[in-house]
């Protein structure tokens, strides 16, 4: 038996993969499917499931209506659609964001002295020491009114004597971006980072040879050999941005709804888990197409597995 | 420093907490503190009452889930001291999601702090055990104006903890128009200051106030009604929290808005402009309440609990530390015999001791039973619709 098992090469891969493939089947696959079932059944007035086979949620997501005030046949509520575009948009500019702060900084890290390179990676992680929930806390304490920021700035301005009102920042939906923004933020410098540094040194030499100057040599040899690093980040930044729900919940004061704050609501507030499992699975396939139309474009990403 | 002494050293250090943390898990254990003579003494300094009557416990754990901000440490420390039982405490900001991790199973609850119009909602779905009055001796310290309530007749499932009001709260330094209505709240010069309970049923409630119907109202026509009312209120509100709305107050964030008893006071100590209106058309009512959910499973440390904070040298610290209406006549009494301080700012508050007029002319929040759909979708589409 053994001895067989150290001669199959595929015997071993199948051994290798099965924890996995048992855990990915007992914990995604079997959870997708009754999420499914839920999703076509309909809720009792105490919030049960009754399982059984219809559209409504999906009818009910879309904002399509029969049952129209002004006695029209058909009308159409954007309610939900409008939500999911706010969370789209919200996701795109998030990791615009998180691009443009992350992509220097790792440039940085990866061309410092290799004894200082660890040090600025471990300062990179430090913060995700400290709980995700505590740290969107510590963005309210900066944020308010009475916050940090303000008193900064209002002590600045007294001494330009320029006068000023402390500035609303807290519950809107730019401290919401702002703290997307600063969650995920580690999530795409790591990726930059590693494929930043297996650059050979000699291809910058050689481009220098070639008569390159250094923004040529950053577009034209930096960049391109980077982009898995900026794809592998995106991938781990949009996906999740789409369906955090806390930021929003706390930054937002519950007044900024995305697409994950209504599925969570429809699992507590309102006692639907029929319609919240249709909205979660067509948070799933939107996340999917972007991300498939995405990595068509730009390749998987490679650096997704060193992060 | 060589390699070899660094590792060491590390070696050395890693013992170390390993002892220290053992040494500290010991101490930290209260069933040690049980056999012990003398009275038990918190780590504030507040010295326990005994249990009377002591109940006979072998269990030595009791969970609890239970609302945030609600407990005074002194009763928690002290029960676990008297009794020697360890109390594992988790917390929640809303009915619904309360009653979304009992209905799901497989939580170990032994008592949960359901408020009055989700206990129907929770019987009709088979979620509590009755409660066996012979163990609970101490019943009678609760004023029966809180007992027999048209939720649960003959308090079969459940007991008073505290009670209050929703109603309106307002900053008078730095707001003019000192609101003096539920309705007055729609007032445009009130758009971004406003804080609100992140509360379903209390915010639709309040909107049928203002159109002059029931807070319970099932008719499906008063409802779409309120909710296109409510559609109006909803962009000038700048937060709704029901996990500590007094901090978005005190810290200047917002000016007004609505929330209940505890949190008005405390507010108002911290800052006394910051007031506490009772509405022309009537605060909102509520009680919680202590239940067993099914499959509770530390029957014994649950009638020990229940026994030993109805004791009126017990339970007078929830006067003392979170400021609600109180159900039990034995700790006002205690309060007033032994704390006069507190009591005097217990009862000269028209916030935890509201005016008689107030309650009746207050409302309260009942199961809707076939009609929590509407109530439901009122809120999500309303919140989900800026």
């Amino acid at each position: 038996m053994l001895q067989r098992l150290r001669e199959s090469k595929s015997a071993q891969g199948t051994l290798l993969a099965l924890p996995t493939t048992v855990w990915l089947f007992v914990l995604l696959i079997i959870p997708l499917i009754l999420t499914l079932i839920v999703s076509f059944g309909k809720r009792s007035p105490d919030g049960d499931v009754i399982y059984t086979f219809t559209l409504d949620n999906y009818i009910r997501l879309s904002g399509y209506s029969t049952d129209c005030p002004d006695g029209q046949t058909a009308c159409f509520d954007p309610l939900y659609v409008g939500i999911l575009g706010r969370s789209m948009s919200l996701a795109f500019n998030t990791t615009f964001f998180v691009i443009t702060l992350a992509y220097p900084l790792a440039y940085f890290i990866a061309r410092a002295h290799p004894k200082q390179r660890n040090m600025y990676l471990f300062m990179v992680l430090i913060p995700l020491w400290t709980n995700f929930v505590i740290r969107v806390y510590a963005w309210m304490m900066l944020l308010r009114k009475e916050g940090a920021i303000n008193i900064i700035i209002g002590w600045v301005m007294n001494l330009l004597n320029i006068p000023f009102t402390p500035l609303e920042m807290l519950y809107t939906p730019g401290a919401v971006l702002v703290g997307m923004v600063y969650e995920f933020l580690p999530f795409m410098i790591l990726p930059i980072y590693t494929s930043l540094e297996k650059i050979d040194n000699s291809l910058y030499e050689a481009a220098a040879d070639l008569g390159a100057n250094a923004v040529k040599t950053f577009l034209r040899v930096t960049l391109p050999l980077s982009m898995p690093g900026v794809v592998a980040g995106t991938i781990l930044v949009f996906i999740p941005v789409m369906g955090t729900f806390i930021v929003s919940d706390i930054l937002g004061g519950r007044q900024v709804i995305l697409v994950g704050n209504l599925i969570q609501r429809q699992f507590l507030d309102a006692r639907d888990p029929t319609f919240g499992s249709a909205a979660s699975l067509i948070l799933m396939v939107l996340t999917l197409i972007v991300t498939y139309f995405y990595t068509r474009k730009f390749g998987f990403g490679e650096e997704i597995v060193a992060a | 420093m060589n390699k070899k002494n660094l590792y060491g050293l590390l070696g050395v250090l890693v013992i170390a907490s390993m002892v220290l943390t053992a040494c500290g898990g010991g101490s930290a254990a209260p069933a040690s503190d049980t056999e012990s003579e003398g009275p038990k003494v918190t780590s504030t300094g507040f010295e326990c009452p005994e249990p009377s009557p002591r109940m006979e416990v072998t269990s030595t754990e009791l969970n609890i889930f239970v609302w945030t901000e609600y407990f005074p440490q002194d009763m928690l420390d002290c029960f676990e001291l008297v009794y020697g039982i360890k109390l594992n405490r988790d917390e929640y900001s809303s009915n619904e999601e309360m009653y979304a991790k009992i209905s799901a199973g497989g939580s170990s609850y032994d008592l949960v702090q359901p408020t009055d119009y989700i206990i129907g909602l929770m019987i009709r779905q088979q979620l509590l055990q009755e409660l066996d009055h012979s163990k609970l001796p101490n019943i009678g310290n609760f004023d029966s104006g809180w007992m027999d309530q048209s939720f649960d007749p003959g308090n079969k499932y459940t007991l008073p903890y505290l009670g209050g009001t929703d109603s309106i709260v307002v900053n008078t330094a730095t707001v003019e128009n000192i609101p003096t209505s539920w309705a007055d709240l729609w007032k445009p010069e009130y758009a971004g200051r406003m804080i609100f309970l992140d509360d379903s049923r209390a915010v639709i409630g309040l909107t049928l106030l203002t159109l002059g119907y029931d807070v319970n109202t099932t008719d499906p026509a008063q409802l779409e009604e309120a909710k296109a009312k409510l559609a109006e209120l909803v962009p000038n509100i700048k937060v709704f929290d029901s996990d500590s709305p007094k901090t978005a107050l005190i810290a200047g964030d917002v000016d007004l808005g609505m929330t209940w008893t505890g949190e008005a006071f405390i507010a108002n100590q911290e800052n006394p402009d910051i007031q506490y209106v009772y509405p022309t058309e009537g605060p909102i009512l509520w009680q919680d309440n202590w239940a067993i959910p099914v499959g509770a499973s530390h029957t014994d440390a649950i009638y020990a609990w229940l026994n030993y904070t109805m004791q009126g040298d017990v339970f007078w610290l929830t006067i003392r530390d979170f400021q609600y209406t109180n159900p039990n006549k034995a700790a006002l009494e205690y309060a007033k015999a032994n704390q006069p301080d507190v009591y005097k700012a217990y009862a000269d508050s028209p916030i935890t001791n509201p005016p008689a007029e107030a309650v009746a002319n207050g409302h309260g929040i009942e199961d809707v039973g076939d009609a929590t759909p509407l109530f439901d979708d009122i809120w999500v589409e309303v919140k989900g619709g800026q």
